[in-house]
């Protein structure tokens, strides 16, 4: 056989485990759930819990104890802010503590009797802001909207006090150094725009190691002696089957991808600045690792709902150790280096610069080393496992055969002795 | 007594495959510590220090260096870097090499000091959301520090008393109570929610998984053989060693929290029990109910899953739910994480009377109740079900 036809050959068998990876998936109906169904519903119901990306008018209480035209003044420019929501005015702390409790409003706004005297007296004036710290979000609306309107009335009051003639002299006397306060990626500091990138490329992995998983477990389960590969002249190499696998569930994502990484983001109006080559770039490794740490994955599971146990609880700690929701430098070393072994952690972060930080495929560089890096080690993993589910199924396959001889034989002892 | 003795039984042999099976250590005790120990440490700072901030120093005098020199002794940012552009910065940023960049254009002092009102920029990101916004802190603050440094200078060579300067200078102070948690500790605030949902989610797939296996081994009928054909004795007998290792692997990361990293708990003891006491029973109750929906093992742990993590998000701890359309906020209901972090950022974080949670209570001992509703489902597939794999 000349070195043509061998390729040739091996194609052929590649090809054939490809088709019936297919044919498993599609009939598997716990694989497809999580490897079409999953990655089309979910980013819609992610990207609509996130929609509205940062909150409005929350809702606040006021004790006024002050009855002054100046604390009125107070309380009627953090109404007209469009964070807070003064919602209602109580006698006192407690009374205005109860409505906190009954989660009415998130926090309180306490003016003390003597706020106008004091200002008008040149003394410091003081507000207290008490916030309900089960929301940082709240919290962060309630307390920004007070510092804001302080520093406003502030600065009125100074240019009263200033006696200058000129706005320009008001300005200056104010705020001598002008502050431009300038937010670059994410400018409204959207939740959705911030979380939901990275949510929708940890889909892709998470969802990939429970389809493959599934798949696989099925494949053992359906089996004679419970081994992954089954006993064909096309399952005869493990470059074969390992091809022909990857092939299929790259196939797959290969839409999935495009749905998640472009087509959402476009439907929800999230930030997305990555130009499609770059996005492509990037895909592809991510994809191949993703696929090759999947496969190495599904050996380790001998009944297919251990996937589940396995995969599922990871999603939370995997999108933290990302920096997403903590910053990757307040991450302690040990953890960064467990980060290290799945695709997800250099995935997400090089997403997320590309996508909404604008950054070229060369900032991402060092990324996409450690993506190709893992698909080496996890291609070189899977064709290790593989080989030994290999040797496995022919062991069973030689010992099965055996027994049939054995059992031809001692059928032919019984005829003769008739 | 014939029942308790039924229960007993059927507990002990639950115990005895609790102990052949792997799957339920892993599940039950090694993966939930190994969470408690992830979230716990990660997040051990409390508020991320040190971050990685940049400067563009062009004026590069000793008023601007003593700002920059202040910025790099806040306690969450770090200078790290000069940059000789803003152009570079940028680019450092997009490196992921700062989260934010302090801009002082060429002659801010000389224009300072001669009242010509010079502007300096602050730049950062919020692509990540809580370095963002800290950065942001820190940047605003040096900014304002700058102004006020100027007046502060004028006022005192003009004879003003340090009072008298103050007022001028911030005739409105805020008086900040961060109520609870006064640190903004993100432990606190993090772990005592994702935490729990993690557990959540065990219980859910656990209590799914183990019915299943059940029907997948073939036992069924045996088990139904053990309860007199009494569904009800069948599955509170298999439940009670789940939810005794539960429990103790609750209280456990309870006393954790609570008495070895001191977070805040003004609800005291009592509400801490009561929590964790529902908090195992609402999420077994919900795992059997999805089991009694759909007796099959794949698809009441995949909704199982489903559910589950989709409650971190639902849970409403990190995006507040008065922020998400109203449909989602209906959605919310269904989820027990959701109850589960009212009632205890209402009675445990706080310490506000029960009542004003009551809602929430009532719901999660209704996700208790929840697998009533299919008993007669789960009977009927013990006993005449086949796995199909």
């Amino acid at each position: 056989m000349s070195i043509f036809h061998k390729i040739l050959h091996w194609l052929d068998d590649a090809a054939y485990v490809w088709r019936f990876e297919l044919r498993q998936v599609l009939r598997d109906e716990g694989v497809l759930l999580f490897c079409v169904v999953v990655p089309l519903v979910y980013p819609l119901l992610y990207s609509w819990v996130y929609n509205n990306e940062s909150i409005h008018e929350v809702p606040v209480v006021v004790v006024d104890q002050s009855h002054s035209q100046l604390s009125r003044q107070f309380i009627r420019m953090c109404d007209a802010s469009s964070e807070v929501h003064v919602v209602s005015y109580a006698a006192d702390l407690d009374d205005a503590q109860s409505l906190v409790s009954r989660q009415i409003v998130k926090g309180i706004y306490l003016i003390p009797e003597d706020f106008a005297t004091r200002v008008n007296r040149l003394q410091q004036a003081t507000v207290s802001v008490y916030c309900d710290m089960a929301l940082m979000l709240t919290y962060k609306a309630i307390y920004q909207t007070a510092m804001a309107v302080s520093q406003k009335m502030g600065a009125q009051i100074q240019t009263k006090l200033s006696g200058n003639y000129t706005a320009r002299e008001d300005l200056i006397s104010t705020s001598p150094l002008d502050v431009e306060e300038v937010a670059m990626f994410n400018p409204q500091a959207g939740y959705g725009s911030a979380v939901l990138p990275a949510v929708l490329m940890l889909i892709i992995q998470q969802t990939l190691a429970l389809g493959i998983g599934l798949a696989a477990g099925t494949a053992r389960e359906r089996n004679r002696y419970g081994d992954l590969v089954p006993i064909h002249p096309s399952y005869g190499g493990v470059g074969r089957v390992v091809s022909g696998k990857a092939l299929c569930y790259l196939m797959v994502y290969a839409i999935m991808s495009v749905y998640l990484t472009i087509v959402v983001p476009k439907l929800f109006h999230f930030i997305h600045i990555a130009t499609w080559q770059s996005l492509l770039q990037l895909m592809i490794p991510y994809l191949l690792a993703c696929v090759f740490f999947g496969m190495t994955v599904s050996c380790l599971v001998r009944y297919r709902e251990n996937v589940i146990l396995l995969v599922v609880f990871v999603s939370l700690p995997l999108l933290f150790l990302t920096g997403v929701s903590w910053p990757q430098t307040s991450i302690p070393g040990y953890l960064q280096g467990v980060s290290w072994l799945f695709p997800s952690t250099f995935g997400i972060r090089a997403y997320l610069r590309l996508n909404s930080m604008g950054a070229s495929i060369a900032d991402v560089s060092s990324e996409l080393r450690c993506l190709w890096i893992q698909v080496a080690a996890y291609l070189g993993a899977a064709c290790l496992v593989y080989g030994h589910q290999l040797r496995t199924t022919r062991q069973h396959a030689s010992e099965r055969l055996d027994y049939l001889r054995k059992k031809r034989e001692v059928r032919q002892a019984l005829k003769k002795r008739q | 007594m014939r029942y308790l003795i039924n229960i007993w039984r059927i507990a002990m042999r639950e115990m005895k495959i609790l102990r052949k099976n792997p799957i339920y250590l892993c599940c039950m005790l090694v993966f939930p510590l190994l969470t408690m120990l992830f979230f716990t440490s990660l997040l051990d700072e409390g508020l991320p220090q040190e971050m990685p901030v940049g400067v563009v120093d062009l004026d590069n005098t000793t008023t601007s260096r003593a700002l920059i020199r202040r910025l790099d002794g806040f306690q969450s940012s770090h200078v790290v870097a000069h940059y000789p552009s803003v152009a570079a910065a940028r680019h450092a940023m997009q490196e992921n090499e700062i989260y934010g960049f302090l801009y002082i254009p060429k002659c801010t002092t000389d224009n300072l000091l001669s009242a010509r009102r010079p502007k300096v920029s602050f730049y950062y990101s919020n692509v990540s959301i809580a370095a963002g916004s800290l950065v942001m802190k820190d940047l605003k603050t040096i900014a304002t520090l700058g102004s006020a440094a100027v007046g502060q200078a004028t006022m005192r060579a003009k004879g003003f008393t340090d009072e008298q300067i103050q007022t001028f200078l911030q005739p409105i102070r805020i008086d900040l109570h961060q109520v609870a948690n006064p640190w903004s500790n993100y432990n606190m605030y993090l772990s005592t929610v994702f935490v729990p949902g993690v557990m959540m989610l065990f219980m859910f797939l656990i209590s799914a998984y183990s019915l299943g296996m059940e029907l997948k081994m073939e036992r069924g009928k045996e088990l139904l053989a053990k309860a007199d054909g009494n569904i009800v004795v069948a599955i509170l007998g298999k439940y009670l060693p789940q939810a005794l290792v539960f429990l103790v692997l609750i209280f456990f990361y309870e006393f954790y929290i609570y008495n070895v990293l001191h977070f805040t708990h003004a609800g005291g003891l009592w509400t801490i029990v009561l929590l964790a006491v529902l908090q195992v029973f609402a999420s077994i109750g919900f795992g059997i109910f999805i089991f009694g929906l759909l007796p099959s093992l794949r698809m009441s742990m995949s909704i199982c899953s489903l559910w589950g993590v989709l409650s971190f998000s639902l849970a409403g701890s990190a995006f507040p739910v008065m922020g998400m359309d109203s449909p989602i906020q209906a959605l919310t209901w269904l989820f027990p994480l959701r109850h589960y972090y009212m009632l205890y950022q209402i009675t445990v974080f706080n310490g506000y009377p029960l009542i004003d949670a009551w809602f929430h209570f009532v719901a999660l001992v209704a996700f208790t109740l929840m697998p009533w509703f299919v008993v007669h489902k789960i009977k009927n597939a013990m006993l005449t079900y086949v796995y199909i794999p």
